[in-house]
């Protein structure tokens, strides 16, 4: 009898045992085979190549080149700290410092911990021939960023790091990771898309202790693209060699499409410093300095544009016929606004608008300012698109500022007066421009009456994609408008009293155009400008010199001569 | 087919089934002398056959005469343990025979069914019939416990926790078969709980961690409970055609420890599934249900006692060992019968198999 109900109570614990087997095995068990491939597969990332930059002619101007690391493997420490020791004596290096790289570079016993990074390749030999019988020591190649012309190309191409936490939390959802390398600033970062590498993996079966069993997968490292950009690299290094040690810079574009040739930009930092960490302490500084190194001032930097407005405000005039070719004023040197005196920087006597362009004449520009009002500035220089981004493929770009009395109302709570517009009309007071919107007005009267946009990349993977970036419109100004201010831009240039009567000299083969500008700082050196373009017939250049607090137009007129008697000498023109 | 056959037959081919299970364990394993674990299964499996036919063609009235002997072989054997047995991960359970390593402990709870079946089948002189259920406290269950109570008490000391309550379930199973009063078994084991707080001090700590993670294996996941853990997710990951043989992650790259022993189960169940647990299910409990029926058959109390027990302790090995596999019992070092590494289970197993078929034969 008792056997029977024995019998009974060891089958309904079968069953108990089997549900609880169904449980793990059928209800739980996609859950439980997830944690299994947890424990045992890996993923040992593949590096690729960035993608190269080349300049519009093919020249390399963004390489890579194969650093070493010098490798330990983890997976037995006691073999590893001899390893370590035997190391620190080839590499002639603080065993100390690579046991804490290898303390601090653990990640598990199946992936090798880089100890030494960016060894080079003499080590890296010496290394290879001495290590002996160490087995667990080996020298792995990694791809990193070269830059054949250093701080030439700082700006305009950016530099790479690692990806900050900013950058992260808006690109994590496009696949980038923490730690990913990528482009900070130029066109490293505006196209960190096409340049970056994808990355490859090798997926392993690894044992309880992270010893690697076997291989199961692998992916391949894909490099990123090329990509070739509309700058030509002659120019930049003789932009660069021309603006020297000055604060400021140089644009060179080609107005019939809006490429920019060059673009260089003063202080500046040298990329490869963000590449060898190892000097940590040459580039700290950069961010804090107070000349700000890092900041583009052809795109980011916003500054009055002094005189060189001078060319919307006689657009607005001739426009709108408040002024028209015979129109004239008097300068003696000064005139009143309300209470205020305003000054010219010379006694002009009777200008008209030719002479008042050619000699920059404060005086002939109030009396125009004034009879045009502030509104109708604002709404020519917002034709000549100020107050707006270019649209340039670089990041950062800003938009500047365009005032007007509604603007000042509404943000400032002040009211606009007449002396506001004498100055907003010789491009003083709170306009604020960016020296790319400036070159890009200069191409309106270069091209004949066309807005561009500027751009600079011009190829993918040798992909031609200039069709897509190419953007002209026809700006809403009447055709002899343009050519008036484009024969007054040329005797500027050639007459003898012009402001930029420097610029005609035998040196030069090419008839230039051009403005000056002189932009009034408080409590520092004046801006000086010079925006221009050549040949004047068919012109093929237009050139933006801005000198932060560099003194007058006068010097940005000097290193715009150098630069086009260089080019020519070069025989780029 | 005879019950003899059967049972042969059965036990055999969970064996077969143990030796694939133990190969794919040491599969992955560098070293050599883990990679032949298999074939000196094969060795004790083939000796284990041999023992059973001894067994099975020694008549079992003939234990009833030798019970005492063999009572104090067992309590010589596990003496012996204290003065000369081996300490292998922080317990002294083993014998060193010439070339392998003994464990007493097993043939312990073989002997005390021998005996208790012996104790509870000894008949008045008057009456032919059994009359344990009219025995008092003193003889039915008092005297007896006093009996088990040595080797179990030495057992308890070695430290060997698994062995020690399986001994401790077969007294109560075989008090409960052979007739005894239900409120002595009853009354036992509510003072049994009544005393766990006073058998916790008595307990070391490696096993009172045992028990609190049987309680939340999360509490210790890299310590005491990763064993529960990773068998779970052996057993679960398996899924319902299992991952195939020798495909088993866990077992083979050493997540699961212990995979080719106490272990082994979650180990065939990773790589065979749910329909390969099914199958070794019914396996196992067509082993129990020939010695339950071999014992239900007989009228000889001695023999139905000793079949029943037989039945009963392989019955509960197979039971918690596969509970503590799937984290339903706290872990205790105890082979699963017929499938886990290790020669003295494999050969006391089979001994008591040929007990069994012996007793089915015998008319």
């Amino acid at each position: 009898m008792r056997i029977k109900i024995f019998r009974w109570l060891i089958a309904l614990v079968f069953i108990f045992l089997m549900l609880g087997l169904a449980d793990l095995q059928l209800r739980q068990s996609k859950k439980l085979r997830q944690l299994s491939n947890k424990n045992c597969l890996r993923l040992i990332p593949q590096e690729g190549c960035r993608g190269k930059i080349l300049d519009r002619n093919g020249e390399i101007i963004v390489d890579n080149y194969l650093s070493y690391d010098a490798m330990v493997l983890a997976d037995s420490p006691l073999k590893a700290s001899q390893a370590l020791l035997e190391l620190a004596r080839i590499l002639n290096e603080d065993p100390d410092k690579l046991k804490r790289a290898f303390r601090e570079g653990f990640i598990a016993p199946f992936m090798p911990v880089a100890v030494a990074k960016n060894i080079d390749i003499r080590q890296a030999i010496a290394l290879e021939e001495l290590k002996g019988g160490m087995g667990n020591v080996f020298i792995q190649p990694h791809p990193l960023r070269k830059y054949p012309y250093a701080r030439m190309t700082s700006h305009l191409i950016g530099y790479v790091n690692e990806i900050d936490h900013w950058r992260l939390t808006k690109l994590a959802d496009y696949g980038y990771k923490t730690k990913d390398i990528m482009g900070f600033g130029g066109v490293e970062e505006k196209y960190d898309y096409f340049l970056r590498q994808e990355e490859g993996a090798l997926s392993v079966e690894v044992d309880h202790r992270g010893r690697l069993v076997r291989v199961i997968g692998f992916k391949p490292s894909k490099d990123g693209k090329e990509l070739s950009l509309t700058v030509d690299i002659k120019a930049q290094k003789i932009a660069e060699d021309a603006l020297g040690q000055k604060s400021g810079c140089v644009i060179l574009m080609d107005p019939n499409n809006g490429e920019i040739i060059a673009l260089s930009s003063h202080p500046d930092f040298n990329p490869s410093d963000f590449v060898k960490k190892r000097s940590l302490d040459s580039f700290s500084d950069l961010f804090s300095r107070k000349d700000s190194p890092l900041t583009d001032r052809a795109i980011t930097g916003m500054y009055p544009p002094g005189s060189v407005f001078k060319l919307v405000v006689a657009s607005a005039a001739l426009e709108t016929k408040k002024v028209d070719l015979d129109t004239g004023f008097f300068c003696s040197g000064s005139v009143n606004v309300g209470k205020r005196k305003f000054a010219c920087w010379s006694k002009h006597g009777q200008q008209d608008l030719m002479e008042a362009i050619k000699h920059s004449c404060n005086v002939f520009f109030y009396r125009t300012g004034l009879a045009l009002g502030p509104d109708l500035i604002s709404e020519y220089a917002l034709r000549f698109s100020f107050g707006k981004t270019t649209g340039i493929d670089l990041p950062y770009e800003e938009s500047g500022l365009v005032p007007s009395p509604i603007w000042r109302k509404v943000t400032r709570f002040k009211n606009w007066y007449d002396g506001d517009t004498a100055n907003f009309a010789i491009g003083q007071g709170d306009l604020l421009v960016t020296p790319l919107q400036v070159t890009r007005m200069m191409a309106v009267f270069a091209n004949q009456g066309y807005l561009v946009k500027p751009y600079i990349l011009r190829s993918v993977s040798g992909k031609d994609i200039s069709g897509y970036q190419k953007k002209i419109s026809r700006i809403p100004l009447k055709e002899n408008t343009v050519q008036y201010i484009r024969k007054a831009l040329k005797e500027t240039v050639s007459s003898p009293g012009g402001t930029a009567h420097i610029l005609s000299d035998p040196q030069i083969p090419v008839s230039v155009a051009g403005k000056t500008g002189t932009a009034q700082v408080s409590g520092s050196l004046a801006h000086g400008w010079f925006a221009g373009f050549f040949p004047f017939d068919n012109p093929r250049y237009v050139i933006c010199v801005f000198l932060e607090n560099g003194g007058s137009g006068y010097w940005a007129c000097g290193v715009a001569k150098e630069i086009i008697e260089n080019m020519s000498l070069k025989g780029l023109i | 087919m005879s019950a003899f056959t059967r049972i042969l037959l059965i036990a055999f081919l969970i064996a077969c089934i143990g030796i694939l299970s133990i190969y794919s364990s040491t599969f992955q394993v560098e070293n050599a002398r883990w990679h032949s674990l298999y074939l000196r299964q094969l060795l004790w499996v083939l000796l284990g056959l041999v023992f059973f036919i001894l067994a099975a063609n020694f008549n079992y009235r003939r234990l009833w005469d030798i019970t005492y002997f063999l009572y104090f072989l067992a309590l010589f054997l596990l003496v012996l343990v204290f003065a000369l047995g081996i300490i292998r991960l922080g317990a002294q359970r083993w014998l060193k025979l010439a070339w392998f390593n003994f464990q007493p402990s097993e043939i312990v709870k073989l002997i005390v069914i021998i005996f208790l079946a012996r104790y509870f089948s000894s008949k008045s002189d008057y009456d032919l019939s059994l009359d344990v259920h009219k025995y008092g406290l003193a003889r039915s269950f008092i005297l007896p416990f006093s009996y088990v109570a040595i080797p179990v008490w030495l057992i308890m000391d070695q430290p060997d926790l698994g062995s020690a309550t399986i001994i401790l379930f077969i007294f109560l199973g075989m008090v409960y078969l052979s007739g005894a009063k239900l409120r002595y078994i009853f009354s036992f084991l509510l003072s049994g709980l009544l005393l766990l707080p006073v058998f916790w001090h008595f307990l070391r700590d490696y096993q009172r961690d045992r028990l609190l993670v049987f309680l939340n294996p999360n509490v210790d996941p890299l310590g005491a409970g990763y064993t529960v853990i990773q068998s779970k997710i052996a057993i679960g990951s398996g899924g319902l055609f299992g991952k195939g043989w020798l495909g088993g992650t866990q077992s083979q790259l050493h997540f699961l420890p212990e995979s080719h022993t106490d272990f082994i189960f979650a180990t065939f169940s990773e790589e065979w599934g749910f329909c390969g647990v099914a199958v070794l299910f019914v396996l196992y409990y067509l082993l129990i249900r020939e010695g339950m029926l071999a014992a239900e058959s007989k009228d000889d109390s001695f023999a139905r006692l000793l079949a029943s027990g037989i039945s009963m302790m392989f019955c509960i090995q197979v039971l918690i060992n596969i509970a503590m596999n799937m984290g339903f019992a706290p872990v205790v070092g105890l082979p699963l019968p017929l499938m886990s590494y290790g020669g003295s289970s494999m050969i006391v197993t089979f001994i008591s198999l040929g007990i069994l078929a012996n007793i089915a034969r015998q008319r």
